[in-house]
């Protein structure tokens, strides 16, 4: 990222992904069905949801916690936690960052995660033991493993990491202002963090939490919950999921031999108020711009953008004007696409899946289409149906929560020299 | 139910409640080794008193939970339930 001091200018490169997602437990298999536009909404079949008036949603279900998750960790911490230290691992794996690379300096890796609504499926089982059995019935677990901070405590404590830890509860959108916070802290002299975030908010309770969201699709129609963009768009489908990835300061990285898959180059961040959509407009364009002038961008370099995507008509169509607010012509020429119309939007995880998306398509120079999404009744150059070949060198994140949070990321393709 | 905790028991409840599985042997060989090293933390530890205390109906002294060793857990929570305290 941009840095005012003075060199030695360090900045942020993604050296590893982690992927835990509805269309898949590995990157590999998240790829291939995001770039063949392949949806996997479909009903909601978690235990003692299946009478809930949310009748889709995006459920991971190729993940077994039992194969990836230490027993002591499966009885300790809830869901959320589980996906996010099996992306954790994944992509230290990919980034080929092991212990042996920072036992003896374990102040020089940090973790940051963000987190929408911490561990629900795990708070509800202990609070029905407080009423249905009494507070002594409650286990001391309850205190660490349903809250916001879980797994970013756990993925340190488990790895032996000891350099700056965060956790960023920022409403959806603080899924990429961790990677803001992520190189922050490289900037600030830390060679590695993992970043990202994954949600758990398939439980009874935590559905029952989100059902007075207006914005929440009730449609029991796996192929017509979630269209935005459309003259049908009637709100979005909730997913769980997420992904980890590993953030470095790019010469360190390269000096280990490290393959950098592309640098995070913009973030900025703005706050407009809860379902004030019509506002988001002016809020997601000065996230926009501010994000493009961190990485020292103008809006015509952009090839790619990730949308928020909400599906709430209003919404669409504040994010559309605020791509024309903020890119100009640009805006309405540019490649839009929003994957996420086939995952389900995973709070906090969706736009860290989304980064990943991003980062994938910059590498293999193909976008992904935007499944159930056809006829865009908004001046945007929506790529759906199938993937677009593209040479992309630089793409756009952007993210709204439904508190009022709106962020843009900007990310940049690896160069030749560094990869 | 036996009034007094086995250290076969000891280890069902650190299986049950914390998801840490140990030995009993072992552990009986090495009473003295920390819970730590057994890989039992403080929350753990806090569990299986909560536990003890509801399944036996008495309070375990107040120190229970900051036993270091499975030894001095054992002569405290069995010294307790043999005096009834």
């Amino acid at each position: 990222m941009n840095s005012r001091q003075s060199p030695p200018h360090r900045n942020t490169a993604v050296t590893g992904i982690g992927v835990v997602a509805p269309n898949g437990a590995s990157t590999d298999v998240f790829w291939k069905s995001t770039v063949g536009g392949i949806s996997v909404l479909d009903r909601v079949t978690r235990e003692g949801c299946e009478q809930l008036p949310l009748r889709v949603a995006g459920e991971v279900r190729a993940f077994d916690p039992q194969e990836l998750v230490e027993e002591r960790y499966l009885v300790q911490t809830d869901r959320f936690t589980h996906f996010a230290m099996a992306a954790a691992d994944l992509a230290m794996d990919d980034a080929r960052l092991g212990r042996a690379d920072y036992e003896d300096s374990p102040f020089r890796v940090g973790v940051v995660t963000a987190a929408g609504s911490g561990g629900g499926e795990f708070g509800q089982r202990e609070l029905q033991q407080l009423w249905g059995r009494g507070s002594r019935f409650v286990g001391p677990y309850q205190s660490i493993a349903w809250f916001y901070a879980a797994s970013t405590g756990q993925i340190s404590i488990r790895a032996g990491l000891k350099g700056p830890c965060g956790v960023v509860a920022s409403d959806e959108a603080g899924g990429l202002d961790a990677f803001a916070h992520a190189a922050g802290a490289i900037r600030r002299g830390t060679d590695a963090v993992l970043v990202g975030a994954a949600e758990a908010p398939l439980a009874p309770y935590s559905i029952v939490c989100q059902l007075g969201y207006e914005d929440l699709s009730t449609c029991d129609d796996p192929e017509r919950a979630y269209r935005p963009f459309t003259a049908d768009a009637c709100g979005f489908v909730p997913a769980e999921g997420g992904a980890m990835l590993v953030v470095e300061e790019e010469a360190s990285a390269l000096a280990r031999g490290a393959k950098v898959r592309a640098i995070v180059a913009g973030h900025a961040a703005t706050f407009t108020g809860p379902s004030r959509w019509e506002e988001s407009r002016q809020g997601l364009a000065q996230a926009i711009s501010g994000a493009l002038r961190e990485a020292d961008c103008a809006p015509e370099e952009i090839d790619v953008v990730f949308a928020d995507a909400l599906g709430v008509p209003a919404a669409d169509r504040a994010e559309a004007l605020a791509l024309a607010d903020a890119l100009g012509e640009h805006g309405r020429r540019v490649p839009v696409t929003a994957p996420k119309t086939g995952i389900g939007r995973a709070y906090c995880g969706a736009p860290v899946l989304d980064t990943v998306a991003a980062v994938l398509t910059l590498e293999h120079g193909l976008i992904p289409p935007t499944p159930n999404v056809f006829d865009v009744c908004h001046d945007l150059d929506v790529v759906s149906g199938q993937a677009r070949p593209v040479d992309a060198s630089t793409a756009l994140v952007l993210s709204r929560g439904l508190m009022g949070s709106n962020a843009a990321l900007v990310l940049r393709r690896a160069t030749p020299s560094s990869s | 139910m036996s009034t007094q905790l086995t250290i076969e028991e000891l280890a069902a409840l650190m299986k049950k409640g914390a998801g840490v599985t140990v030995d009993p042997q072992d552990m009986a060989s090495r009473p003295d080794s920390r819970f730590d090293e057994w890989g039992l933390d403080s929350l753990g530890l806090l569990g299986i008193v909560g536990e003890l205390e509801n399944r036996h109906g008495v309070p375990l002294p107040a120190d229970a939970d900051r036993c270091k060793t499975p030894r001095e857990f054992l002569d405290l929570v069995n010294n307790a339930l043999k005096t009834g305290v």
